[in-house]
Order: C-alpha cells, then structure tokens, then sequence
C-alpha cells in the first residue's frame, strides 16, 4: 500500500510576551534556518515540509497557532483535524511550564482523542538559564502519556528528530489502524496527485501549548 | 490589547485629495451614487445608471447601458473587456452585458452580448460577478445561494453553455478564479461556507474548505506571486486558503467591510469600531482603511475615511472613492524612503526582508546590513552585528568591519566574519594572517584544523603567511599539516625539526619528496636528524647515494625520475660526510656501504673511511679486534684509493705503523721508513730496511752506520753487520767509517777491528796485484823493445818451412813477414787483405787500432764524462781511467805506413802504446 500522506498539525505559541520558540522551531524545520527577531504570531501560520517515513513521502502541513489567551478560540478550530501536535515550552522560563496543563486539556478536548501530542522542551541552548529541569519535562509527559524531547531553534539541535518523531508516531498509528484514513477530521489525507490506493491524511490536531505567562 | 496584538503600523502611502484638474483648489467630485465600479485597462470604471469611464487626466465620459442602473461591474484586466449587471425594467431581473470597450457603436462601446442571468427559472438577485481572464469562465453569485458558471467564449452567445453550479439557501457573498498551470479553480464563498471547485476535472468535484463564511465583497485573491490564495475575512480572522486546503489565518479584528488585495497588499476596510455610536449623529459612516503586508509582517497604511464606496487600484496608485463623491489617492513611497524609516525605527530586519520583497539589488540590501550591523554594534550585540556584516561581504570593505572589531577586542566575532571572508574566497593575505591569528589567540586549534582542512580542494588563503603565523603561535602540527598539503618542504621540515622534534616524521617526510629535493635537505638537516635518529638517516643516506626512489604519489609534486635514468638519483657520497660529525659509528656503517655497493666513490669517502677504521683502531684494546682492524685498514689502504699524503697524514697521527710503513714503501721514500724505524729504535728493522732497499738506495747503510754510531746504547752487532754490507758493497771509504763511528762513545776498536783488518788486508792484496802487473809490463815493455831494436838492427831469418795458412811445407814462391810468417805467395794473395800486411796479424793489429781510435774519439764527449762520473760511486777511477786515455796529453796513432821505415821518434809511440794496452786490461 503505496501512501502519500499529509499530516497536518499544529504548534500554539502562548506567551504573550514572548514566544517560546515555536515559530522558530517551524522555520527552523521548513527553512533550516534561526531568526532570533520574529514577530509575533497573530492567528496561524503555516508551513510545509516533505519527509520520507519507511520510504513513503509524506507532507507534513504544520500549522503555528499564537500562544495568546485572546487568540484560543481561533486556534482551537485548528486542532480540529490534525493528527498530531507539538507542545512547546520554554526551558527557561517556569511559567511556561506551569501552563501545559491548561493547554494540554484544552487542547484534548478539541481534538481527536487519537491525537499524537509531543512535549518539547525548548531553548535548551540556554543552558545557563534553566529554570525546567529535564527531569520535570520527562515526569508530565510520562504522566500524560506524551512523548517528550528537548530542543534548540537556535542550534537546530532536535528540531528535525521532534516533528519526525512525531510523524512517525502517526504513522504508526495509522499502521495499526487508529486513524480512519477516510476520516478527513482526523487529519490524515491521501495525496490527490497520486493514485487512488494512496491515501493521506490531514491531521493535525493539535494546539498544544506550553507555558504560559501572562502579563 | 487590541493595539498589542497588530503589527507595526507604518505610513508608505502618501494620502492626497484628488483636485480637479480644470478648477485650481477645488476637489475632484465624482458622480453621484455611484452602485458598482472597477478599474483596468488605464481607466476607473464607475456605473449608476451610466457607464462612465475616468481617465488618468480625470475626464469622465459616460454611456446609457441600462435603463434603470448599473450593479455590477468587472472589468478584465487584459481583456478590453467590461461585464456588466445591471436592468433594464423594474422587478427582478438582471441583464448581463458584455461590453468591447475598444469598439464603438455609435459613441459608446460595443455591447457584444447581452443576457438575462437567472439561475434554475427563478430570477434572484444577482450578488457577485467573476469573470475568468482566459473570457471561457464567468460565474455570477445570486442572493438564493445558487452560482450559474458560464464556459465557452463569453463575449458571445453561440458558443457558449450556461449551468448551475452551486445550490445553497445561504447567499453566495464572492466568486473567485485561480488558475495554476493548467488547473482552474472556482472559489465560492457564502455567508456559511467557502468551498472550491476544480474546473479543470469533469463533474466539477467541489471540496468544503471551511465551516465559515463572510460578507458581500469580503473576499479576494491574491497575486499569483503569493500562490493565489482565496482570501475570507471573517470577523475575527482573515483567513488564507488553497484549493485544497486552509492556510494561515491573521487574527485582524473588526467588522469587515471589503477586501481588495492589490500589488502584494492586504486592503482591509473595516468599521471604525471606535465611533460605532456616532452613526445616529454623523451622516456618513467612519471606515478604516488598512493595508497590510502579510509577507513582512506589518501595516503599511491605515487611517479613517468617511464611508468608502471602494477602492480601486490603477495607474500605479490607489484610489479611494467616498460616498461623498470625493476621492482620495495613496501613493506608495519609494523604497529608499521606506527603508528610511524602517531604520530610524531600527527595523532592520523588516528593512531587510522589505528590500528583498522589493527585489532591491544587491548593493542596497548590504548597504542595510551594514547599517543594521552598526546598530547592532552600537547597541553592544557583537553578535548579532558580525552576523550582519557578514552578509555584506563581497560589497562592503572588510576592513571596516576588521578594524571595529579588533578596536571592540571582540576576537570572536571578527573570527567568525573573517572565516565568511574566506569561505567566500575574497579574502587576502592580510585576512588569512589575522584570521590565524585570531585562533591561535582563541586557542581554538579545533577550528582551526577545520579551517586548514577544510579547504581541501581550494585554498583560500596564502599558504606561507598561514604556516607562518602558525608556527609563530606555537601551532606546529598545523604549520606542519598545512606545509605537508602544499609541498612547502622547506617549512615542513624547519617545522618539524626545529619545533616539533619530531625527527622521524621528518626523516620519513624527506624520503618521499623528490630526488633533488630530498639531497638538498638532506644536507641542510642532516646533522640534526644525525644527532636525533642515527640509524635512520644513515639509511636515507645510503638509499640516497646508491638507488634513491620516490614512494609512488606519496607526496605532492613527485615525480618520478626513476624512469629518466638512475645517474641523476646518486647523491655525492662525499658531501654528506660532514653529516656524520660526532657520530663515527654510522659514518663508518655508511661508508662501508657505499664502498662496498660503489667501488668508485669520491677519494673523500675512502679517506674519512680510513680515518675512521685508524680512529677504531687505535682505541681498539682487544688484541684480537685489533688486528681485524689494522687488516681492514691496510686493505683500505692498499685499495689505492686513498689521497697518499692524507693517508699518510692519517697514518701518522694514529701512529699506525703498517700503514705509514707501507705509504713510505709505495712512495718510495727509503729513508722515511728507515728513519721511522730508528725513531722507534728497531734496530734490527732498521737492518732489515737497509737490506731491503740498500739496493734501490745506497746511501741508507751510511745513514745507518751513522744511527748506530751515534746510538750510546751496544749494538756492535748491528754496526759490524752494516760494515759488512759496506764493506761488501764498497759504499763507504774506510776512512769515513771510521770517523763516522769514531762519534759513538761506546763503539771500541774491537767493533771496526775485523772491518779494518779486512780493509787493510784487501788493500794491501790489490797494491800486490798492482805492483806484479806493474812488473809484467815491464817485462813485457822490454821484451817489446827489444824485439823492435832487434827488427831494427839485425837481419830476420826466415826459418819458417811451413806455411802458417795452409801448414803445407813452403815452397817458392812465398812471401815473409817481419813477424815471423811466412806464406805460399798463392795462399797469402788468396787471403791476404793487403800486401803490406801478414793475414794472420791483420786481426789483431786492427783490433789495437780500433780500440785506439776509439780511446781518441771519445777523449773529447765531455757530457759522457760528466755522467760517468756522476753515476759512479768512485769517481776517483773515471778520472783515472780518462787522464788514462790521454785527455791531456794527445795520443797519436802509429802505424807503419807500407814500405814506410818508422822514423825515430816512432819509438816513443811504440811505449805509448804499451802503455795504453797495459792502462786497458787494468780496467
């Protein structure tokens, strides 16, 4: 069964003041590269990439959600349909850590129950400035079932390994029949410039979220 | 909160009050209540009841195309093509109109086609009108939610089909056409939903793209440069979509009015939201005009206009049409000046990807990255600032970056760009220095090594400025890498002799370049190596001397002269002996060699070798050993290939006896070697010299004699056996013996006894003999003369009765000689050679004559005297034996002429000649 698989997912940025990283991560995984000034998201955006899981080409649709409270309702309607999702916070900053909860649950609640949701730990070049022990990121998402890896925009160190990681674990799932491929609300669509018996998916779910400040 | 979340506001559009061109001052007045308008193709488009069209000079001109009014208008932009809605009758009913604006008919343009649009048999409200540039689309959105899709040249009736596309309850609210190569998609947004259909596949599959919709003229397309995406504006979001899928959203709140999207801007009209209270007291509603660039992130324009019919983008500029017949233009500002202020704000990095959007060459972009880097360098992010001024190389000078850093200490940063300088192939020697420099201070000898080898199929740098500096920072194995990489021999061995000691290395190194290069470093290295790595060097030598050949491609540059002949590939042997200073072991091993594989090395090896096997053997104390050695020396020396005066030199000093013994023999030099013994007291080898070259040398016994004779110590028996062998061979006259001995204190008479006796003896039996002869020829003198007196005086009776030739009896006739002979007359004619003469006297008289004839020839040849007497060893005897031949008194030549009587004085010629013949036999 040849496949073609687009998986969609999205990445919230929650703070307000600022990022976590995430459109940083995105930009890093499209465009390889690091741009330390970046303008904050308002709404969503976009960005694609083609990776190769057990020689199948998959597009990856990934969508970047703001991480502000204003902006959840816009958001939420792009967990809807994604098969997986990517919950970011900030390594250095505790705030953001202590807001997972939040968004994890709201972010469940939206999305389908299947929904593959990694926990990524970023900034960790800012050794220096920690405040989230590794330990810590490990322990919630061993708590809520989540997949966990630290990661650096800056350096690109993990940025590749998260969101493959996370293709393959839909992929996975996919495998063994978790996700309808004919449910377009799972995320997951068969491209339609291949041939019939391909199938892909949109997915995405997801908002994740990490931390959280406020102001 | 609001204000938080935008982007950055900016002011790039110029706002005027368009005036009319006629009356100075006053404002342009459009229409009144104007219902559609378009623009394209160099004119506005405007429609109430009228057509008008205004051009650039702001002259209006105006048609009757509907008897009631005008709804619609869409004018293409590559087409002179304008539709139009409109009617004609009251009720409902729409007539579509399409219009060539290039021809016209009676002074207004030519209506190609007109017809009536109703969907299904129910006329509706027409509420939006696309038309495809390609003139084979033309959709028209109705208020029931139905959308009819006109295919087939559209400016005509024939050939074209009309079908019902799309059946809703919900108004269709916009219609869009996106062609992508080949595939033509339809856009269709309602109040509820926005959906798209693939034209370009039969069936026209339809795909649901969102669960929301938006308001009449809130939506649009952008360019084809940014995909050609739908654009929704609902009231939270804008949102971007594909064909077949959503794209972003932008979170631009307020109630939206219209969407246009014009030359890669957003123009977003909402209701001012800040006076929504002010509607019952103001006429005219506030509108806000925004126009956004999605691509960079920020607001290029936004500002309040009272209630805006549309706005319109034509002649480079965008018009805003107000309800109050007003109309405002924006004009874009140039790019220098929106950079400007994007950098008095220090918005570099929106200045930077405002340029490249602008497509801005390459001068202006680094012309802003310099300028942000000096912002940011200002502002003390050294960081940030090198990744700036890196951008701007291969435009700006580097040195103005260089010296800002070096001023700043900053040694990181300047590293960083110098390496981007070198990556990009532009810097200088300068630069490499520097850069080298600045590792080596870093102590960063990891990038450092990425950056001498990295370079590997391209250098950027200059090789020997980058050895140098890394040598002078103490980075030898760099230096030394880098050196190897560039066949930079020279260095690599400085290098690595004089820094790194590592002697082998570069042994191994010279082993492999070429042939001439390895002699010349060899020289110029090899002590060092000698002192460090004996055994190795000694056998680089050797291979360089005998069969030098390069290790196949093992080093850069080698070549392989292997094949054009072995003669070039043999080093001197000679001149690398000085290498060896300090260690004669491997000299020696390394002489051996080349003598033994070249037999015919320079003269200098064979003399160092021998000095060495002399030097081994003099400090050999083992017997044994030492012998080995003296037979190695000597055959050396007996090779014949040593320089005889320095052998001999050698030999000397080592005192090695055979040796010195052997040159004095081979040079002939007799008295050397005696001399030598005597020195070292040998007598007996001193008579043992003087039996072995007494013969080449007389003179070797009186110098003996005169050794011993002085020696204080006995040895008679030496002395007497050197007067023996003078004695024997005459060499010395006694009397000069005796004195010679008559030195030696010791010497007593019983020493010279038996030589003297002896002498004496000889002496006395030699006057004997003298004096018997002296008597016999006398005798015979007198015998002579009286013979002669006899012939004289007395008759000669001749007896004979035999002939002497034939011994027959004589008989007559015979002939008689006054000898005493007597001859048969035919014997004596057959034989005789004279008559004067008797035949058997005739020899032996001749013979006399000759010898006499000789005597008197040579009496006068002075060079034969003078070498006679010089080569004897008595010249006492030559004299002798000259005065004998009459050098001083002449000698005359008798002979009696036949028939001639001898006269008186003959008879003192007869004594003469006795005389003469008795001189010669006592020679």
């Amino acid at each position: 069964f040849v496949a073609f698989y687009i998986l969609q997912y999205y990445i919230t940025v929650i703070l307000k003041f600022a990022s976590v990283g995430k459109s940083c991560l995105l930009l890093q995984f499209t465009d390889k590269r690091f741009q330390p000034v970046h303008d904050l998201t308002i709404g969503v955006e976009f960005g694609a990439r083609m990776i190769t899981i057990d020689g199948k080409q998959i597009k990856l649709q990934i969508w970047d959600t703001a991480g502000q409270e204003s902006f959840r309702s816009i958001t939420r309607s792009y967990y809807r349909g994604a098969a997986g999702a990517l919950l970011v916070y900030d390594i250095t900053r505790r705030d953001t850590f202590n807001h997972l909860t939040t968004w994890l649950e709201d972010a469940r609640q939206h999305s389908n129950s299947n929904m593959v949701i990694m926990l990524i730990g970023n900034k960790s070049d800012l050794e220096s400035r920690r405040e989230v022990k590794k330990e810590e990121g490990e322990a919630f998402a061993r708590e809520h079932g989540l997949i966990f890896m630290e990661t650096s925009a800056k350096t690109a160190s993990n940025v590749e390994e998260a969101f493959i990681n996370t293709a393959k674990e839909i992929y996975e799932k996919i495998q063994e029949g978790v996700f309808d491929i004919n449910n377009e609300a799972n995320g997951i669509k068969i491209g339609p410039q291949h041939a019939a018996t391909n199938s892909s998916l949109a997915g995405g779910q997801g908002g994740q979220q990490a931390g959280g400040g406020c102001c | 909160m609001a204000a938080f979340l935008q982007w950055r506001r900016f002011v790039f559009f110029d706002r005027e009050t368009v005036k009319d061109p006629i009356e100075n001052g006053k404002n342009f007045i459009l229409p009144n209540g104007i219902s559609a308008c378009d623009s394209g193709r160099g004119h506005i488009v405007l429609g109430d009841i009228l057509i008008w069209f205004l051009t650039r000079s702001l002259q209006l001109s105006s048609f009757q195309a509907y008897k009631l009014r005008v709804t619609h208008l869409f004018q293409l932009k590559q087409h002179s093509i304008l539709v139009s809605v409109g009617q004609d009758e009251h009720g409902i009913n729409p007539l579509v109109k399409v219009w060539n604006t290039d021809k016209r008919d009676s002074g207004s343009p030519l209506c190609t086609r007109i017809f009536p649009a109703i969907p299904g048999n129910k006329p509706t409200e027409v509420s939006c009108l696309s038309v495809h540039e390609n003139l084979n689309f033309m959709a028209i959105g109705f208020t029931d939610g139905s959308v009819v899709l006109t295919k087939g040249d559209i400016t005509r009736d024939r050939h074209s089909k009309t079908l019902t596309l799309h059946e809703g309850n919900s108004p269709v609210t916009g219609l869009a056409f996106r062609q992508a190569g080949k595939v033509t998609h339809l856009f269709v947004v309602n109040l509820e939903k926005v959906q798209c259909y693939t034209l370009s596949v039969k069936e026209y599959p339809r795909l649901e793209l969102d669960t929301h919709g938006c308001a009449l003229r809130c939506s649009a397309l952008t360019d084809p440069s940014q995909d050609s995406q739908f654009i929704v504006a609902g009231n939270e979001c804008v949102y971007l979509y594909q064909p077949d899928e959503r794209g972003p959203c932008f979170a631009f709140d307020g109630h939206k009015i219209l969407v246009h999207w014009h030359r890669g801007y957003l123009l977003l009209l909402t209701q001012d939201s800040k006076s929504p209270n002010n509607k019952e007291t103001s006429p005219t509603e506030k509108h806000v005009l925004t126009i956004y660039d999605l691509d960079n992130k920020f607001i290029a324009y936004s500002a309040a206009f009272d209630d805006i019919i549309d706005v319109l983008a034509e002649w480079g500029s965008f018009y805003i049409l107000t309800r109050d017949g007003k109309m405002f233009v924006l004009q874009e500002k140039d790019t220098q000046t929106k950079l400007e202020m994007l950098f008095k704000k220090n918005l570099f990095v929106m200045a930077i990807n405002l340029a490249k959007s602008q497509h801005l060459d390459k001068d202006g972009l680094s012309e802003i990255f310099r300028q942000y880097g000096d912002h940011l360098y200002v502002k003390g992010d050294h960081d940030g600032a090198i990744q700036q001024y890196i951008r701007t190389i291969g435009k700006l000078e580097p040195s103005y970056v260089i010296r800002k850093f070096l001023d700043a200490q900053r040694i990181h940063n300047l590293t960083a760009y110098l390496q981007a300088l070198h990556r990009q192939s532009l810097a200088n020697a300068d630069h490499t220095t520097l850069l080298l420099n600045c590792y080596t201070k870093l102590k960063d000898s990891s990038k450092l090594e990425e950056f001498i080898k990295s370079s590997e199929s391209e250098v950027h740098f200059d090789v020997e400025i980058a050895i140098k500096v890394l040598r002078q920072a103490g980075y030898h194995s760099h230096a030394v890498f880098l050196a190897e990489k560039h066949a930079h021999h020279e260095w690599y061995l400085k290098i690595q002799l004089e820094d790194l000691k590592n002697y082998q290395e570069a042994l191994r190194y010279i082993g492999r370049l070429p042939f001439e290069q390895a002699e010349t470093n060899m020289k110029h290295y090899g002590k060092t190596l000698m002192h460090h790595v004996p055994e190795s060097t000694t056998v680089l030598l050797k291979k360089l001397c005998t069969d030098y050949h390069v290790v196949p491609c093992s080093v850069e540059g080698a070549y392989d002269l292997c094949s054009s002949g072995n003669l070039w590939l043999q080093a001197n042997s000679e001149e690398f002996i000085p290498i060896f200073a300090n260690n004669p072991r491997e000299l020696h091993a390394f002489l051996e060699h080349m003598i033994k594989v070249e037999p015919f090395s320079p003269q200098g090896v064979y003399d160092t070798l021998l000095e060495l096997r002399l030097q081994d053997w003099a400090h050999e104390q083992d017997p044994e050993k030492k012998e080995v050695l003296q037979r190695a020396a000597l055959s050396l020396l007996r090779s014949d290939n040593t320089v005889f005066d320095k052998a001999l030199v050698l030999c000397q000093m080592h005192s090695f006896k055979e040796g010195v013994l052997y040159l004095y023999e081979k040079g002939k030099l007799y008295q050397q070697i005696m001399h030598y013994h005597m020195q070292n007291e040998e007598y007996s080898k001193v008579v043992e010299a003087c039996k072995h070259y007494g013969n080449q040398e007389v003179c070797l016994w009186e110098q003996a004699l005169g050794y011993f004779a002085r020696k204080e110590e006995d040895c008679k028996a030496y002395i007497s056996e050197v007067l023996q062998h003078i004695d024997l061979n005459n060499l010395m006259p006694p009397l000069l013996v005796v004195q010679t001995l008559a030195h030696n204190s010791t010497a007593t008479l019983s020493v010279i006894k038996d030589y003297l006796i002896n002498k004496l003896q000889r002496e006395s039996q030699q006057i004997e003999e003298d004096e018997r002869k002296i008597r016999q020829y006398r005798e015979e003198t007198a015998n002579l003369r009286s013979e002669i007196q006899e012939l004289r005086t007395s008759a000669k009776i001749f007896q004979k009765t035999k002939c002497t030739m034939c011994n027959s009896p004589l008989e007559l006739p015979s002939v008689h000689f006054l000898c005493g002979h007597s001859f048969h007359q035919h014997c004596f004619e057959s034989y005789a050679e004279s008559e004067a003469e008797c035949p058997t006297c005739t020899p032996e008289n001749r013979k006399v004559m000759d010898m006499l004839r000789a005597q008197d020839q040579k009496r006068d040849l002075h060079d034969h005297f003078n070498r006679q007497l010089r080569g004897s060893n008595d010249g006492f005897s030559v004299v002798a034996d000259y005065f004998g031949r009459g050098v001083f008194n002449k000698l005359t030549l008798i002979t009696d002429p036949p028939g001639a009587k001898a006269g008186p004085g003959s008879l003192e010629a007869d004594l003469q000649r006795d005389l003469l013949i008795h001189t010669k036999r006592n020679v």
